[in-house]
């Protein structure tokens, strides 16, 4: 006689997401424990999401949902269903031309290492687009939700104050042309 | 499933060491509340923020019942002197409340002071207090205004956030299922100020309201957080009719010296500790009886 129930384990422990990543559909089947960083890297390939605490302290893992940030690590896979991710790797255009937040950080030397760097920049597109001209005040305390070892952070400052004027001149062009 | 032995050691080898779960995901308060009843062990799961550093502490359960989808509980109102704030409420969605913001101020410039901004858009209040972590601040700054949780489909109805920390309550002793969190009230009514400190994190913070009492003047509630000790509620009920004859020193130093020992831990000794708290009570009760040169 089986003990197994007429559910296998397998299909008992499972969840399909469905998402949209990086403007792209996703359909997949994970574990119900499965994390949003898993989910990411493992089923996604999307290695631009770091894992790093794994406590939603580091933000190196930081991602977009519904245009917000959160920390992958900490997220269940489950929560992303019918939502709208976005990672590093949907920065820059298709053609590669970096985006104004990754040139800024380029031009300011936001990153020495640049493990960290993905995070900052995700949470760097999610303040220009709740504020496109923020405050030195404001910029620190969205920059203190991740940590950077390399840095000292002065230099990661710079690079947003850098990024909102990159975004806005870039979008005065778009307006003139 | 999991990679490393629970009790090995407090962090899990890697993210894929998380040991799964049967997953329900209801859609009214009504289907969670039936679930919860159905498996009375499952774990409520509402922005995971803490739970998965639970998970990754040790926890395995069965089940896991995540109310994200339940809108009902996501609901702020301020009706006939008694904020009411859902439980699935955001840090960053409270601080930003009209609800709040118009019924008492301070308590929405306190929770959007909390954590970090990726923890305020993500984190929610039933989580906040259900973790019954000590460091963390919703339950020292809605204990200090009198906050009552209240549960449906378990076998309480309302319990005041302080109890959080009773000895001997349900809480530690499994006395019994608490059910489902759906939202926490505040009377509003009777407040005449409240405020919150935080400059000493993490050696003390104090979140401290001053009410009308039923019977005759003042109630002075504060409480005071640390990183490693429970919060500690401290209480004086003064004879003024109005805020502004009480004396911040004098009330401060009554407040203060009602931290018992235990308060006192390896980043401050009970005296500092109760020096420290008295300064920030003198402080807060400076503003809010307007007169800031009694801050002693």
């Amino acid at each position: 006689m089986s003990l197994e129930s007429p559910e296998s384990s397998e299909e008992r422990f499972a969840h399909k997401v469905e998402f949209e990543l990086n403007g792209s559909p996703e359909r997949h089947c994970v574990p119900t424990s499965a994390t949003v960083l898993d989910l990411l890297r493992n089923s996604c390939g999307k290695q631009g999401v770091r894992a790093s605490c794994e406590r939603s302290v580091c933000g190196a893992c930081t991602v977009l949902v519904d245009d917000l940030p959160v920390a992958a690590c900490s997220t269940f896979a489950f929560d992303v269903d019918g939502t709208r991710v976005e990672t590093v790797e949907g920065l820059a255009a298709q053609d590669g031309t970096l985006s104004a937040q990754q040139q800024a950080f380029r031009e300011c030397g936001g990153f020495q290492c640049g493990f960290c760097t993905s995070g900052m920049l995700m949470l760097t597109t999610a303040l220009l687009r709740q504020n496109p001209q923020p405050e030195r005040d404001q910029i620190r305390e969205w920059i203190s939700s991740n940590t950077c070892r390399c840095t000292g952070y002065e230099m990661i400052l710079e690079s947003v104050e850098r990024a909102a004027e990159l975004a806005s001149a870039k979008q005065q062009d778009q307006v003139s042309e | 499933m999991r990679g490393q032995k629970l009790g090995a050691g407090l962090i899990a080898q890697s993210q894929s060491a998380l040991p799964p779960f049967t997953l329900h995901r209801p859609t009214s308060l009504g289907e969670a509340v039936a679930l919860s009843r159905q498996h009375p062990k499952a774990v409520i799961a509402a922005g995971c923020s803490d739970l998965v550093a639970q998970f990754r502490e040790g926890l395995e359960p069965e089940v896991l019942i995540s109310v994200q989808r339940i809108k009902e509980l996501r609901a702020i109102k301020n009706d006939a002197g008694v904020l009411r704030i859902g439980s699935m409420v955001s840090h960053a969605e409270a601080s930003r409340s009209h609800e709040v913001l118009s019924s008492v101020p301070a308590l929405a410039a306190a929770w959007g002071s909390i954590a970090t901004v990726r923890i305020r858009y993500r984190g929610t209040l039933g989580g906040n207090l259900l973790s019954r972590r000590y460091r963390y601040e919703m339950p020292v700054i809605l204990s200090a205004l009198g906050g009552q949780m209240l549960f449906q489909g378990g076998d309480v109805e309302a319990l005041p956030i302080s109890s959080l920390w009773d000895r001997d309550s349900l809480w530690d002793r499994n006395l019994g299922n608490v059910g489902i969190l759906t939202a926490v009230t505040v009377d509003t009514a009777s407040l005449l100020w409240f405020g919150y400190e935080r400059s000493m994190r993490p050696v003390s913070t104090v979140s401290l309201a001053v009410r009308k009492d039923p019977v005759a003047g003042l109630t002075v509630s504060a409480v005071c957080g640390s990183e490693y000790r429970q919060p500690f509620l401290l209480s004086h009920t003064a004879e003024a009719t109005d805020i502004t004859e009480l004396d911040p020193v004098s009330v401060g130093g009554v407040l203060a010296v009602q931290l018992p020992d235990e308060a006192g831990d390896y980043a401050g000794s009970i005296d500092y500790r109760r020096h420290l708290v008295g300064v920030l009570c003198r402080r807060l009760l400076a503003e809010a009886t307007g007169n800031k040169g009694k801050e002693g």
